[in-house]
């Protein structure tokens, strides 16, 4: 008789579990923090469970006032950065991945070395340039900031992505009647949207996370993480747990909508040259 | 494509509904004499009071319009070197931390204020004018001076039977006590490295006789060997302690002695309700007790495009009306000594405290090459004090440091 249940399946079930119970923990230890008072949290062995429920430091947290004006903020230009990139990346990645192998190579290394430089080095020039031009406080400041170093690698995804899109679907196409761009749009455009979700998901991801251009080109506004920054500085743990989870959520929501499109292989085309 | 369309319209939708919900967050009106960019770096609680005491008063006043920054003091360096390169200067006054000032005297980011020397009260502490000068040349004002204080967990302390320590024998005795009993160090100085260890081993060195720019000094020599004989007893937690996680160090409990600037007294008292925690100004060494000066100065940014407003900002904030709500409202040490007053009851030991602590504070060196000092005596620190290296030659080595520190400038 063959058992219901094979060791193999029990053992992946219980991997899985460790490991989703490891990526969860930091943030339900966080959800604790912004859910509990004091006397759970500020004692020599602090409990795991809530014992002295409270919504004050959620409360504080949502006021219009507090959290409106940064999550506008981190929405607009976190959006705004992955539609921009994705739309200036697609095209030129569909172009350098139809071209000879050879070219091809030495256009990735030269998006890829633009990632070379540590970014605290170039943050400085990049802001006076910035700041030169009056994009001081302003979301397509930040936008651009954002697309500076999000536009290599998100290209570098998608060349990776139209790489293994066979130029016989293409050609095909074009026997149907379909132009170049009638064949762009409804033949390659479809078969890389995975791609495209996930390059679209790290510039997202990674403009909703940012600090360092966020110290540099805001004065009188913040976005979420410069909040959350604040409240670090400035603030109790429970300001700072509480708006760590704001800025967690969004980003789970995020990839659990669009999970469907990252499959094994979305990047595997990435790395070939 | 669908799924990722609906998500960006989503995403836009929810972006634009904080938009309509949030208050207007777009530059404010130009008040009639002008709009002025004022930087500070504070909590949310002291904002509250400073628009109220401060800014609001000031607008009444002159007309003018006040624009309140937040920006903590390491960012205002670089934001302030970014703006003056662009030669695109937004900002019209800073208040900052008196542990940041070289950085922005040595990029030639602040104006100098020698000629404007006389606004400075005479009521001010002669204490307080050295910290302002760089090479004889005034670039700050005096604002808001500050001193760390000692906490310490009296319940734990009387559990133990002992009492805080106020000489460097007490605090090895303390510290070797909790160590030995608990298994646990329960004393905790801000070890990480930079500006927090710069004030815990520059008054070390002074109370041990020595000197920040003299390491290898018999005095300092004293501090580092006092420092390496006690580093054992000290709770594990001190090399990530600073002025903000030493709050949570202490109200946790992790720590039952440590030092800190005076708004510790508002965090782990006021918000995190420990009632436990009582208040002095520290310890001495051979040479008796001292502090590091802290607090925050006035400077004006090079190129600020509302100079002589924000001169008459820089006289409102140093006067005498707005120095006692200062400390009234906030525990702020006045920089002048014409406006002492009352404090609420429950701060007023701990301001005794910073009252004893400040009779016995010392300006830092205001040497342009401060930055790397405190670099130095981090990296001191590090090898004599956490790895046990030989005192005198290693302080031989990091003076050696210090002495071409000084002469690149």
């Amino acid at each position: 008789v063959r058992a219901a249940v094979s060791p193999g399946t029990v053992g992946f079930y219980a991997l899985a579990v460790l490991f989703a119970g490891m990526a969860l923990l930091p943030l339900l230890l966080l959800l604790k923090v912004s859910l509990s008072g004091p006397e759970d949290v500020l004692v020599q062995h602090p409990a795991f469970g809530v014992y002295h429920p409270t919504l004050e430091h959620w409360q504080a947290v949502l006021k219009p006032e507090v959290i409106g004006p940064p999550l506008r903020k981190s929405l607009v230009v976190a959006t705004g950065t992955a539609v921009l990139a994705v739309l200036i990346a697609t095209p030129a990645a569909y172009v350098i991945a139809r071209l000879p192998r050879g070219w091809r190579y030495g256009v990735v290394l030269a998006l890829l070395f633009t990632r070379m430089f540590p970014e605290v080095i170039i943050a400085t020039p990049i802001a006076v340039t910035f700041l030169r031009a009056g994009l001081i406080d302003t979301d397509i400041g930040l936008i651009l900031a954002h697309l500076i170093r999000n536009l290599p690698f998100v290209a570098w995804i998608l060349v990776g992505t139209f790489e293994v899109i066979p130029r016989d679907l293409e050609e095909a196409s074009w026997v149907d009647g379909n132009g170049r761009l009638g064949t762009l749009w409804s033949v390659v455009l479809p078969l890389a949207a995975p791609g495209i979700a996930v390059a679209a998901i790290f510039a997202w991801l990674d403009s909703w996370n940012d600090l360092l251009y966020a110290i540099y080109l805001l004065l009188a506004e913040r976005t979420l993480p410069l909040m959350t920054y604040y409240f670090a500085n400035r603030g109790s743990v429970f300001d700072v747990a509480t708006f760590s989870v704001v800025l967690t959520v969004p980003v789970l929501v995020l990839t659990l909508l669009l999970q469907r499109y990252i499959r094994a292989g979305t990047l595997g085309g990435a790395v070939k040259g | 494509m669908r799924g990722i369309l609906a998500v960006v319209l989503v995403l836009a939708l929810v972006g634009g509904a904080c938009n309509g919900a949030a208050p207007e967050v777009v530059a404010p009106p130009m008040g009639e004499a002008g709009t002025l960019r004022v930087v500070m770096g504070l909590a949310e609680a002291e904002w509250r009071v400073v628009r109220e005491v401060v800014i609001a008063p000031f607008e009444q006043e002159t007309g003018a319009r006040v624009v309140p920054v937040q920006m903590e003091a390491a960012d205002l360096v670089r934001q302030l070197d970014a703006q003056v390169q662009a030669g695109a200067v937004s900002i019209d006054l800073i208040t900052q931390d008196n542990n940041q000032l070289a950085p922005l005297v040595a990029k030639g980011l602040v104006e100098d204020l020698t000629p404007f020397r006389d606004l400075i009260p005479a009521e001010t502490p002669a204490s307080l004018l050295p910290g302002l000068e760089f090479d004889g040349r005034l670039y700050f004002l005096p604002y808001r001076p500050n001193v760390q204080i000692t906490y310490a967990l009296q319940d734990h302390f009387a559990a133990h039977g002992l009492e805080p320590p106020r000489t460097w024998d007490e605090l090895l005795a303390v510290g070797r006590t909790f160590a030995t009993r608990e298994k646990f160090g329960r004393v905790v100085i801000q070890g990480v490295p930079g500006a927090p260890l710069g004030v815990v081993v520059s008054e070390f060195l002074w109370q041990g006789g020595g000197d920040p720019l003299n390491l290898t000094d018999a005095g300092s020599v004293r501090a580092f060997e006092f420092m390496q004989e006690l580093e054992p007893y000290l709770a594990p937690v001190y090399q990530t302690a600073k002025f903000d996680t030493i709050n949570t160090y202490l109200a946790s409990e992790t720590a039952y002695l440590g030092q800190n600037w005076p708004f510790g007294a508002d965090v782990i008292v006021r918000q995190y309700r420990k009632r436990n925690v009582a208040a002095y100004s520290g310890w001495a060494g051979p040479a008796g007790e001292y502090h590091v000066l802290g607090g925050e100065v006035i400077g004006i940014p090079r190129g600020a495009p509302r100079r002589e407003l924000a001169l008459k900002f820089a006289e409102f904030l140093m006067s005498r009306p707005v120095q006692e709500a200062l400390l009234q409202r906030l525990a702020w040490p006045p920089m002048r000594e014409d406006a002492f007053g009352a404090v609420a009851e429950w701060q007023q030991p701990f301001f005794a405290a910073v009252q004893g602590a400040l009779r016995q504070a010392r300006a830092r060196p205001n040497v342009v090459y401060w930055g790397e000092v405190e670099r130095v005596l981090s990296d001191a620190f590090r090898d004599v004090v956490v790895n046990k290296q030989p005192a005198v030659p290693t302080l031989a080595r990091y003076q050696a440091q210090i002495e071409q520190a000084r002469a690149a400038r």
